[in-house]
């Protein structure tokens, strides 16, 4: 038969290991925080390392494995009480599970030389190793008690639960049942760098029996300890002797601590059960959306030749049942709708994280609190929505929140305060952070605007505050003195705000200098509908989305002005000059009309820019079903996306923001 | 036509199980995700084998195989578990929780089914 798709279940396991590595990151984060584990957290943590470990080695990622091996060896001994926590070692296991990280990268991507690798762990081992020595007391303590349990390499074994300690563990004897096999102990020399067993790899005696990588209980030969009488070579339940029964009763008495537990402990780093949850690929999710979009569209045709019969009982008959319909599909559509919601959470929980590094390479101390974290979000915005918010919290870390030292003399407190809130309001969703940090300097920014040529001196004087604060999105603009690794050299603000438009939403900042600045993100519920505003050109109709759409008018003569060569027009609205862009000599349509005068002017904005759009007439507003442009059409200047209407024909999307870029 | 179950909490897992046992003929399996799920769905339907992982959330496997033990329709049924290690300690424990034997992850297919091929035919 063949074998495994490595690449697939690669794939899988990425995903697998984002997802632990994110409850790892929280598992810690709030340990060094508390300064303290308890034993169901080291459990947690203890079981997540140990799924890495099994089912990287699963995915030919041997490496990784062999690392991940080491970390959990190291937790083991955290659990089984060899070692105890102490306040630097959530930090040390931090920087592990990074190296684990910046492995797993590398190996993947087959760019991991042994060199590195074995430098890197080399590393690791020697601080993980360091505090073995710092608690050396409590281990000679311990190997008074069970010396003569002691393995040839003088170190303590204690067994786990689940054998965690793979090969070696047949050299010792914690073990509460005292099936213990003589015959396997061997020394831990020859097995013990082996702890993520490849078949082979395994050394002949220790495993004689069991070359085939699988094995039944009951033809095992271990079965040599005098502790119990192992006639039965079957291991059925009925068939169990006393002793392995109380053996059972133990694992039972376990399992109602951990469930105990579980019920105190935050649930906050529990993955819920998902016995009531299945996993689907977000594709699947979009697909049904599509057939849904397609029932709407079916449905708006049918409506439209109703409208048109001629007998008036049949036609009004016909209109009540299609009202029926129209509501079931809405409640079809908000229910695939909700399928794609997750929490807000899973946003918030890759921030601590970053800012606890950050903080850390900064030297400053930052106090990071979120709300909202039940807010739902559509699960396709994530991905758009994290780089911005990082960036964001990035800047407000590096260029916001000041030193302690100058926090001190500011008459503030020693650290800062970074809030993140996310609420839903008017059908829209609000993301907030906010700093208490040193504001922004608005005469920097003007200045630097100035310099950069993104406004004029006569702009310059014009400005509001607020709209000062907004040029910090403007290309090219970073005030900072010195450029940091963190958040860089002013290249990101403005792919924050383009990044944040293609989600359709708005960013704004408000910032009061010593006091700190907002930023708010407004976006849309969901990437897969929008309100739109069809407006006509000629023959042609377009749509153009509501969110960008500042203000409307058919202007008089006096308010435009020729510019340039008589090349370019502007309008002129409360002092202000807005550039006006023909919409029909983009997209190559001849117009009803070619005064300014005779048509309609749509003003539309991004964050630092506005323009005018010409247009025909304003036809209806409505909601509309986005449909992603063919591959061969992704260029289209000016257009962003496509939809269906109800009498069956394609409308398409302008993209405003690709319209401004030339301009 | 033998009906498995697969209990594990890996997706990556699960899906590498049941394809092998897919390909090598089997093409009746269903998925748990925990002991818990994986108890409740052995309730719901019997199978004729279970393939289950140990180290799981909510209820591991070993947990798993001491409540399904108790039910009179898993009293013989075969249960092959999937460990990392294969160590005495895990020999021993899976031998008291009553499971029928073990597979080392990893794992090839032919492993697998050779394994799932023996236990069916007893």
């Amino acid at each position: 038969m063949a074998g495994f798709d490595i690449n697939k279940y690669r794939q899988m396991f990425l995903e697998e290991a984002e997802e632990i590595f994110e409850t790892i990151d929280t598992i810690l984060l709030e340990a060094e925080e508390t300064n303290s584990m308890d034993n169901e957290t080291i459990n947690s943590l203890f079981r997540s390392v140990h799924t890495l470990k099994g089912n990287s080695a699963s995915v030919e990622l041997a490496l990784f494995a062999a690392l991940a091996h080491e970390i959990e060896f190291f937790m083991d001994r955290l659990r089984t009480g060899e070692l105890s926590f102490e306040e630097s070692m959530a930090g040390l296991l931090i920087e592990s599970i990074d190296t684990l990280k910046e492995i797993l990268e590398l190996e993947l991507s087959d760019e991991l030389e042994q060199g590195y690798y074995n430098s890197t762990k080399c590393a690791l081992l020697e601080k993980l190793d360091a505090f073995s020595e710092e608690s050396h007391e409590v281990q000679i303590l311990i190997e008074h008690q069970v010396e003569e349990q002691k393995d040839d390499f003088g170190l303590l074994l204690p067994m786990d639960e689940e054998g965690a300690f793979g090969p070696i563990s047949g050299t010792v004897e914690v073990d509460a049942f005292g099936l213990f096999d003589d015959e396997e102990t061997l020394p831990a020399s020859e097995v013990s760098d082996d702890g993520f067993g490849f078949f082979d790899e395994e050394t002949p005696e220790a495993v004689a029996a069991e070359d085939d990588g699988f094995g039944f209980f009951d033809d095992e030969i271990p079965i040599s300890s005098p502790k119990i009488e192992d006639d039965d070579h079957f291991g059925f339940f009925d068939d169990i002797p006393t002793s392995v029964e109380k053996h059972i009763d133990e694992i039972k008495i376990v399992h109602d601590d951990t469930v105990v537990e579980e019920a105190k402990s935050s649930k906050k780093f529990k993955p819920e059960s998902a016995s009531n949850s299945i996993r689907v690929d977000l594709s699947k999710i979009d697909g049904l959306m599509n057939n849904i979009g397609e029932l709407v569209i079916a449905h708006s045709m049918l409506t439209q030749y109703t409208s048109t019969m001629e007998d008036q009982k049949i036609k009004s008959d016909l209109s009540e049942r299609l009202d029926l319909i129209d509501r079931h599909i809405r409640e079809l559509q908000e229910s695939v709708m909700s399928v794609r919601m997750v929490p807000m959470e899973t946003v918030f929980s890759k921030f601590p994280k970053v800012i606890r590094d950050t903080a850390k390479s900064l030297n400053k101390k930052i106090d990071f609190r979120h709300t909202g974290e039940s807010v739902e979000i559509d699960k396709a915005m994530i991905e758009g929505l994290t780089d911005p918010l990082m960036h964001i919290v990035r800047n407000a870390m590096d260029h916001g929140i000041e030193t302690p030292e100058v926090r001190r003399k500011a008459g503030k407190h020693e650290s800062g305060t970074l809030m993140m809130s996310a609420e839903q309001a008017n059908g829209q969703m609000i993301i907030k952070i906010q700093d208490d940090g040193g504001g922004i300097n608005l005469t920097r920014v003007t200045a630097k605007a100035l310099e950069n040529g993104v406004i004029d001196d006569h702009q310059a004087s014009q400005m509001t505050k607020e709209e000062k604060a907004m040029l910090i999105f403007a290309p090219g603009l970073s005030t900072a003195e010195a450029v940091t690794a963190i958040s860089g050299r002013g290249v990101g603000m403005d792919v924050v705000m383009s990044n944040i438009k293609k989600l359709g939403g708005t960013v704004k900042v408000d910032t009061e200098e010593g006091y700190g600045s907002t930023f708010t993100i407004a976006l849309p519920l969901t990437l897969a509908i929008l309100d739109g505003l069809t407006i006509r050109i000629g023959a042609e109709q377009f749509i153009l989305p509501l969110s960008v759409i500042i203000e409307s008018l058919n202007p008089e003569a006096q308010m435009i002005k020729q510019i340039g060569d008589n090349t370019s027009e502007v309008l002129m609205l409360r002092n202000e000059f807005i550039p006006v862009v023909r919409l029909h000599t983009i997209f190559n349509v001849k117009p009803d009309h070619e005064k300014l005068t005779d048509g309609l002017l749509i003003v539309v904005r991004s964050a630092t820019q506005k323009i005018a759009l010409f247009v025909d007439e304003f036809m209806n507003q409505q909601q509309f079903v986005i449909k992603p442009l063919d591959r061969n059409f992704r260029n289209a200047h000016g257009i962003g996306g496509a939809t269906v209407r109800g009498d069956g024909t394609i409308g398409l999307i302008i993209d405003t923001m690709n319209i401004m870029n030339k301009y | 036509m033998a009906k498995i179950l697969i209990v594990d909490d890996s997706n990556m897992l699960r899906d590498m199980v049941k394809y092998a046992l897919n390909e090598g003929g089997y093409p009746d399996v269903t998925e748990a995700v925990d002991g818990v799920d994986g108890l409740a769905k052995a309730r719901a339907t019997v199978f004729d084998l279970i393939v289950s992982d140990i180290n799981m959330p909510n209820m591991n496997g070993f947990e798993m195989i001491v409540e399904l033990r108790k039910l009179p329709a898993y009293a013989k049924t075969p249960i092959l578990t999937l460990t990392t290690e294969k160590n005495d300690d895990m020999k021993a424990k899976g031998k008291a929780v009553g499971a029928t034997g073990w597979i080392v992850k990893p794992f090839v297919p032919e492993q697998l089914l050779k394994a799932v091929g023996i236990v069916l035919s007893r």
